[in-house]
């Protein structure tokens, strides 16, 4: 994988090679490999062989870029930029000569797992700030602590902005950033000014301003938001745009079946299915939707007969409406493949 | 994505392999899930092979660069690689590399079939077979098999063993690979002693329904599948008229063929392709293994050689490649 660095560097000088590489060690420790497997890692990214050793249980074991245990003596550099040591557990980089461009990075990356692996003390939390103070379940003095050491105010809102790994950027904003992994996987996660509602990339997903003691909320919504992305047409979300609304969508469990949904998915099903949803959920009459869908007035008359028969209510009035409103939202973050869908390439930087 | 609605992407799919979907972390940067035509220019530049050099480091090999005839007498290249030192007549591997079909060179993704030339004291012939979409089938596979037909041809002059020839290909490179036997059964070519195919790329009809499963997931999905085959077939693809040498799942018959070698991921769109055509080879009375490695993602073992998984296939293929190959 070192090859592929040199590669995504070559491809986009811009890229933040640095959190594809916090991004892999944080899948590795959520996977559970064993110490091999870490070793392995490393050693592909670095392109040399990599190291530890451990006084209790007694173990000690170097492994290849190819991922091979390998026999005979380590090789530890006597550059100190090379090797970690809390003085129980150690971890080297058998490299010969100057350090690279991510080896501190990937030597305090692997070390942090293997003391995950290995459990050796509370301080191995693998989560770093961003990760605790968006945890609810993480106690509200840690998740202040965090943000203290961020240099948040506990006395300002703001945002979260999150992206896959792989979306694009056009400006990329100074600001606080990691990666946190989610039940969905990696996302990249930005905290911003709550006077930032938009974001030059795409996916992205901008949550609703909120102090730092209402951060866990706060980070659902902006993952809800970005769910609701659409490329090409809706490349940024804005969670304020969505208003009560999100705050429901964040709320709800996950694999939670509300209602109503079943009947619009089997809507969807139909190749007319999406376009009318998204026109009927957007105007105020058939007449307004027919023409937002392109379609004639007629022929939307026929598809809403079709559209109130599956879902057994009328979709155009009163609570109707809020009914198919709500589960058309629900539909979409459903079905929504933006966590794992790539932006297009269209030759602008990938970063990240 | 395309507005058909389908339930694709919810289709609940199997488990990616921890090391892997880590792996997926560095290697999405350069070869994204979802390959749409508009991505063919990006992809290209990514997916270009490194420098020989790199590729080969120390080992002791020798490389000579040949031209031949491919389709319709249009020159084409290929390599030869060699262990260095004279000997015996060895048997030779003509390569055939990945790529989807559109991008993808002679080298691309030949760091494990590298190995083989001093691990079997074999030689290996890697093609340079022309792309689509600016060349439509049967351009690609014609000039893999006019890459068979020079090298059997040839064969005493370059020191090969006529009587042992493998054709190994990854990926699209293993559809033309598959295409290129089931040719040299129907046309009387060279007799092949092993037929390798890696993740095979097997069916433009797109029915499998691993097919459906892996939306943005890994480096190939339906639509990247989707790109290739219509760059391969234009409007024919899926429709009655594709060649089995094409598309090698539309043979009917597979009766005949080398003994054959599949393996493939079960978190990739290839996965039922590959198991359905290593059912069909036993059915029809050929000699085939098949491996398929649980939480793999298509071409793991080229992306992320270093993990359990990869060096568990790399171990598998080139212990069948060893009872084919060794004296």
């Amino acid at each position: 994988m070192q090859e592929l660095l040199g590669r995504l560097r070559a491809l986009d000088p811009g890229a933040v090679i640095s959190l594809r590489v916090i991004a892999c060690f944080d899948e590795l420790i959520v996977g559970g490999v064993n110490s091999q497997a870490l070793l392995s890692a490393a050693a592909s990214l670095t392109g040399c062989v990599v190291g530890f050793s451990i006084d209790s249980p007694a173990r000690a074991m170097r492994v290849s870029p190819q991922g091979e245990q390998l026999a005979g003596d380590a090789l530890v550099p006597s550059d100190v930029r090379l090797k970690w040591s809390d003085g129980a557990l150690s971890v080297w980089l058998e490299r010969e000569g100057d350090p690279h461009a991510n080896d501190a990075l990937i030597i305090e990356r692997l070390s942090l797992a293997l003391r995950v692996r290995y459990d050796r003390s509370g301080s191995a939390d693998p989560r770093r700030d961003l990760g605790l103070m968006v945890d609810a379940d993480v106690d509200e003095d840690r998740r202040f602590e965090a943000a203290a050491r961020q240099g948040l105010s506990q006395s300002t809102r703001y945002r979260f902005v999150v992206a896959p790994l792989f979306a694009t950027w056009r400006t990329h904003p100074a600001a606080r950033e990691d990666v946190i992994s989610t039940s969905s996987g990696p996302l990249h996660t930005l905290i911003v000014q709550q006077t930032t509602t938009t974001v030059e990339a795409e996916p992205v997903g901008i949550g609703q301003a909120a102090f730092v003691s209402d951060f866990p909320r706060a980070f659902r919504t902006a993952v809800v938001a970005l769910r609701l992305t659409q490329l090409p047409d809706t490349p940024v979300v804005l969670a304020d745009d969505y208003g009560g609304l999100l705050d429901v969508l964040a709320e709800l469990p996950a694999g939670y079946e509300p209602a109503d949904v079943p009947a619009v998915a089997s809507i969807a099903g139909h190749p007319w299915g999406p376009v009318t949803l998204d026109a009927l959920v957007r105007t105020a009459s058939v007449r307004e939707a027919a023409r937002v869908a392109g379609i004639h007035h007629s022929t939307m008359t026929t598809r809403v007969q079709l559209v109130t028969e599956t879902l057994g209510f009328e979709p155009l009035d009163g609570v109707g409406r809020l009914r198919l409103g709500l589960a058309y939202l629900l539909w979409r973050l459903h079905r929504s493949s933006t966590l794992t869908l790539p932006a297009p390439v269209d030759g602008n930087a990938r970063t990240s | 994505m395309n507005g058909t609605g389908d339930d694709a992407a919810s289709m609940p799919a199997p488990p990616l392999d921890p090391e892997l979907r880590a792996g997926l972390a560095i290697v999405g940067g350069v070869f994204p899930p979802t390959v749409t035509p508009e991505l063919v220019p990006f992809m290209r530049r990514s997916y270009a092979s490194m420098p020989y050099d790199q590729i080969v480091g120390d080992r002791p090999i020798i490389r000579t660069d040949h031209t031949l005839n491919g389709w319709q007498g249009a020159e084409i290249e290929a390599s030869v690689l060699r262990p260095r030192g004279e000997g015996r007549a060895r048997p030779v591997i003509l390569f055939l590399h990945s790529g989807g079909l559109m991008f993808g060179d002679r080298f691309s993704g030949i760091d494990l079939a590298v190995e083989w030339i001093t691990r079997f004291d074999c030689a290996l012939v890697t093609v340079e077979y022309r792309l689509a979409p600016e060349h439509r089938h049967p351009v690609p596979f014609e000039d893999c098999y006019a890459a068979l037909a020079w090298l059997h041809a040839a064969a005493a002059e370059l020191g090969f063993d006529a009587d042992r020839i493998v054709v190994a290909g990854a990926s699209a490179g293993a559809g033309l690979a598959a295409g290129v036997a089931l040719a040299a059964r129907d046309r009387g070519g060279p007799h092949l002693s092993g037929l390798l195919l890696d993740y095979p790329m097997l069916d433009d009809r797109g029915t499998a329904h691993s097919l459906t499963q892996f939306d943005g997931i890994g480096v190939w999905d339906r639509i990247s599948n989707e790109t290739g085959w219509t760059a391969l077939l234009g409007d024919a693809r899926g429709t009655d008229g594709v060649s089995p040498y094409a598309a090698p799942a539309r043979a009917e018959d597979l009766s005949g063929l080398p003994p054959t070698f599949i393996d493939v991921g079960s978190v990739e769109v290839f996965r039922d392709e590959a198991t359905e055509f290593a059912t069909r080879l036993w059915r029809d009375g050929n000699d085939a293994e098949l491996h398929v490695w649980a939480g793999g993602f298509h071409a793991f073992d080229i992306f992320a050689p270093h993990t359990r998984l990869a060096r568990g296939m790399i171990r598998a293929r080139n212990d069948w490649l060893e009872r084919i190959l060794s004296d």
